[in-house]
């Protein structure tokens, strides 16, 4: 693939991988129009620049759709974040990012760092209904609903209608997915990535529960994102000055330099 | 050359063309198939269960007896657009009918071909009913459901009561099953609900396979059940559309594309293979808009009838600027560079050893159409994604680069197919070179201007509307089959009335390519127009007339019209596609493809890919 020159070369590459109909698409919308609205099964791949400070950040918003699986990697090549998204109402969408998505970031950057995001948290939390971007997590519905959670079964009973109006009335939909499973599974991610638990971001840190309903924690995570990839534009910036100077970080991961070269 | 001066002509001609007792032996055959089969499948407790246990519920009215009573019944009206001319019509489909080999036919000659057609319909409202009883409770599998919750906004005519009598009234039905009879889609109701119904379908089908046939169509006094095997996939429609039973199955063929060109024949011909009973719909959930939006298009759009592209009118100057400008932002493997506007063809530039092996066919320029007219997803962000031109190759991706250039309005869409997987920077790279040299000549602003025509403009009285399609000559005989047609305005301004013109094209256009008995020249008089419709070796043309004109005005109105048309053929037509070379493969010259155009003409071009 020829190097083009761009007017606006981007620095760095977000991913937002995860099920069809959890809510990627209406994520990034929140995030970038501030507003949510009904989107429709995303084709293929959308590719979005944001301007971040003096930086510019890519994102590829994927289709969820096992169709469009094939090009998944592609996606993710050269990526410095992904964004694992799951609906906290299906514990399916959950499993589907192990089973299906895991191994399409194998040609992310070795440094790519990995988010978990359970989406439509409004439909199960009374506190992401109003609350708009506390950054809070909520800590007190989780285990009630612990129980039902390997049973796929029960899902027949859930209607999960992500964009009813229902659910603003008060009435709340049963959690499939606890916040443990998906620091569980994070873990499970390093691990798979043969990363050091103690040296990587935390999974605290990296758990989001969010609402591209109500907005509820969605700019908390894209910024924090932003933040933690920012590392990764400077190093990219000092390796393209062929600079000399040793990256811990690469060494540590022995075949560092593989998966750099094609993408921007 | 033949003229039909009035439609009791056509009719007597209709029925002398049809004889009338070869066409019944199928209809026989398929109505005791139908009876074996209802042993087959439905061992008598079963049946009578499900019917009973309805019965329970939703007294009378759901009893398969009414089911046939009652089609008659609101479906009676007489076909509002063809005039006097209902029962020609109807003899016209006899005349029509499978031309399944005779030999079977041993069976009791005492069934008219009605009467097994309306079993049929019968039948599947039979296994409508049995539907609710077991269907609901038999999903498939729990996990499956969770992987594929549709939200309200999708699904809202896939919740209609497949039971009720508003499903059965649709003028429409398409449905696709796989060899298993899995349902793969249904443009009404969801495939679960009707996933008996579909079981039915495909016993027909089997078991007129078993025979070493093909079962083709079935024919009832309300309604045309067409079928088509593609492949792993089995089509159906079923309508009370009046349309010929090859439209019909030329529509299903479009249905048939458009799901290869979202998955591959290859792929799914794999996936089938390998897993007989595979839920298809894993592949194509999400897509189904896609499906609904093409059948819609279908029904609403006359270029697929002609199987032709209606370009936007334009100025060849600036429609030359703009085949320029996509001329000129290149990179290597890309093939094909579209602009659209409104959902009409503005300029097509492809690469130049591809145009010259093969061309782009209608169908696939259709397909792309409706992908990124079924969708607002386009509209956001600039998309990458897998595509399949069925007819071009139906085995292979193309890589599609789709961008509006004017957001948030969106009209104006460029669309870059290119042969690499990995090349989206690349091609992105030519949308900013494409942008830029557009606002430097001030394109968007003079496109936005850019519109349809009124009939008016051609200056003929009592001329109302009309639909020509200009044949490939020898010379340009690369180039996209294109069509021309205005605006439809006044007395067409509603959808019923538009509808009730294309219903009279469609059947002029039937009687047009009747394959028993094909005509040159129809002059229809219906009930509220007159049509004249008229086929030469060097265009096809429908026009559509007020009543009250003259065979002779009629004639000399053409006249003029064909000559306004060569007027403004550079403005109505895409004259010259222009090409460009991006192939970095010198082994794949222009030259060494020339030689043995024959056998290159796929093979040549896999190696690209």
């Amino acid at each position: 693939m020829p190097d083009v020159s761009k007017m606006k070369k981007p620095d760095v590459k977000l991913v937002l991988l995860g099920d069809m109909n959890v809510g990627k698409t209406s994520l990034l919308h929140r995030y970038m129009e501030r507003k949510f609205k009904d989107t429709i099964s995303t084709v293929g791949g959308a590719f979005f620049l944001k301007q971040w400070g003096p930086y510019h950040i890519s994102i590829w918003d994927t289709a969820g759709r096992e169709q469009f699986h094939g090009l998944g990697s592609m996606y993710c090549r050269g990526a410095a974040a992904v964004i694992l998204t799951y609906d906290v109402t299906n514990w399916q969408s959950l499993a589907e990012l192990e089973e299906r998505f895991l191994s399409l970031t194998d040609t992310a950057n070795h440094d790519c760092i990995y988010a978990l995001v359970g989406n439509k948290a409004d439909l199960t939390d009374p506190k992401a209904h109003l609350c708009q971007d506390s950054g809070v997590l909520p800590e007190d519905r989780r285990t009630e609903c612990e129980e039902e959670r390997t049973e796929p079964q029960v899902l027949s009973t859930c209607p999960t209608p992500p964009a009813s109006p229902a659910s603003l009335s008060g009435l709340l939909l049963h959690k499939q997915v606890a916040r443990e499973d998906a620091v569980a599974l994070y873990g499970r991610i390093l691990r798979y990535k043969g990363l050091d638990e103690k040296s990587s971001l935390p999974a605290d840190k990296m758990c989001f529960e969010t609402s591209a309903k109500t907005g509820y924690n969605v700019d908390a995570l894209f910024e924090t994102l932003f933040d933690l990839v920012l590392p990764s534009i400077l190093r990219k910036r000092h390796e393209d000055q062929a600079s000399p100077t040793v990256d811990l970080e690469d060494c540590r991961e022995g075949s560092g330099k593989r998966v750099r070269a094609s993408c921007c | 050359m033949e003229v039909d001066p009035h439609q009791d002509r056509e009719a007597q001609a209709a029925k002398v063309s049809g004889p009338p007792a070869e066409s019944d032996p199928p209809a026989d055959t398929l109505a005791t198939s139908l009876c074996l089969l209802g042993n087959h499948m439905f061992p008598d407790p079963v049946a009578t269960n499900a019917c009973t246990s309805i019965n329970s519920s939703e007294p009378a009215s759901l009893q398969p007896s009414d089911v046939s009573a009652e089609d008659p019944g609101p479906d009676a009206r007489p076909p509002p657009d063809l005039g006097a001319e209902s029962v020609t019509q109807d003899s016209d489909c006899q005349s029509d009918a499978p031309a399944h080999p005779a030999g079977r036919g041993t069976e009791d000659a005492g069934g008219a071909q009605s009467d097994s057609g309306e079993f049929v319909v019968t039948m599947l409202a039979k296994a409508k009913l049995e539907e609710q009883g077991i269907g609901v409770k038999g999903r498939s599998s729990p996990l499956l459901e969770a992987g594929i919750p549709e939200p309200p906004s999708f699904t809202s005519h896939r919740d209609e009561d497949v039971t009720a009598d508003s499903w059965r009234r649709h003028r429409k039905h398409v449905f696709v099953l796989s060899e298993a009879g899995k349902p793969i889609y249904s443009r009404y109701g969801s495939e679960e609900a009707l996933s008996s119904t579909m079981g039915v379908m495909m016993a027909l089908v089997s078991f007129v396979q078993s025979g070493d046939n093909i079962i083709r169509s079935v024919y009832s006094e309300e309604h045309t059940v067409v079928f088509l095997q593609k492949g792993p996939l089995v089509l159906v429609c079923v309508s009370n559309s009046r349309q010929s039973e090859q439209q019909l199955r030329g529509e299903l063929l479009y249905v048939y594309y458009q799901i290869v060109s979202m998955l591959t024949q290859a792929s799914i011909s794999r996936i089938f293979e390998h897993k007989k009973n595979y839920d298809l719909r894993r592949l194509l959930a999400g897509s189904e808009k896609i499906l609904d939006g093409l059948l819609n298009l279908v029904d609403s759009d006359p270029s697929f009838l002609l199987a032709a592209v209606h370009c936007l009118p334009l100025a060849s100057s600036l429609r030359d600027s703009l085949s320029q400008i996509l001329q000129k932002a290149i990179t290597p493997n890309l093939v094909f560079s579209i602009l659209i506007a409104k959902n009409q063809l503005l300029t097509i530039v492809q690469e130049k050893t591809v145009i010259e092996d093969a061309r782009l066919a209608p169908a696939d320029v259709h397909l792309l159409l409706n992908l990124i007219g079924a969708s607002s997803a386009f509209q956001a962000g600039e998309i990458w994604t897998p595509i399949c031109l069925p007819l071009f190759n139906p085995d292979c991706y193309f890589y599609a680069y789709i961008s509006y250039l004017d957001p948030p309005e969106c009209t104006v869409c460029l669309l870059l197919l290119s042969t690499d997987k990995e090349a989206f920077y690349a091609v992105a790279e030519c949308k900013r070179k494409i942008e830029e040299a557009m606002v430097a000549q001030n394109s968007l602003s003079l496109i936005a201007k850019a519109q349809s025509y009124s009939v008016s403009q051609v200056g003929v009285s009592d001329l109302r509307h009309f639909m020509y399609k200009p044949f490939d000559v020898p010379d340009n005989h690369r180039q996209l089959t294109q069509f021309t047609s205005p605006e439809m305005e006044a007395p067409y301004s509603s959808e019923e009335e538009k509808m009730r013109l294309l219903d009279l094209y469609r059947y002029m256009h039937s009687r047009i390519h009747s394959t028993s008995r094909p005509l040159k020249l129809i002059y229809h008089v219906a009930e509220r127009e007159t049509l004249l419709a008229w086929v030469t070796s060097k265009f096809e043309l429908y026009t559509c007339f007020s009543p009250l004109v003259t065979k002779t005005c009629a004639i000399t109105a053409i006249t003029k019209l064909l000559r306004w048309i060569k007027k403004e053929e550079d403005r109505l037509f895409i004259r010259y596609p222009p090409k460009y070379s991006t192939t970095p493969n010198p082994s794949k010259s222009s030259k060494s493809s020339r030689s043995d155009q024959q056998d290159a003409t796929d093979n040549g071009f896999l190696s690209l890919l």
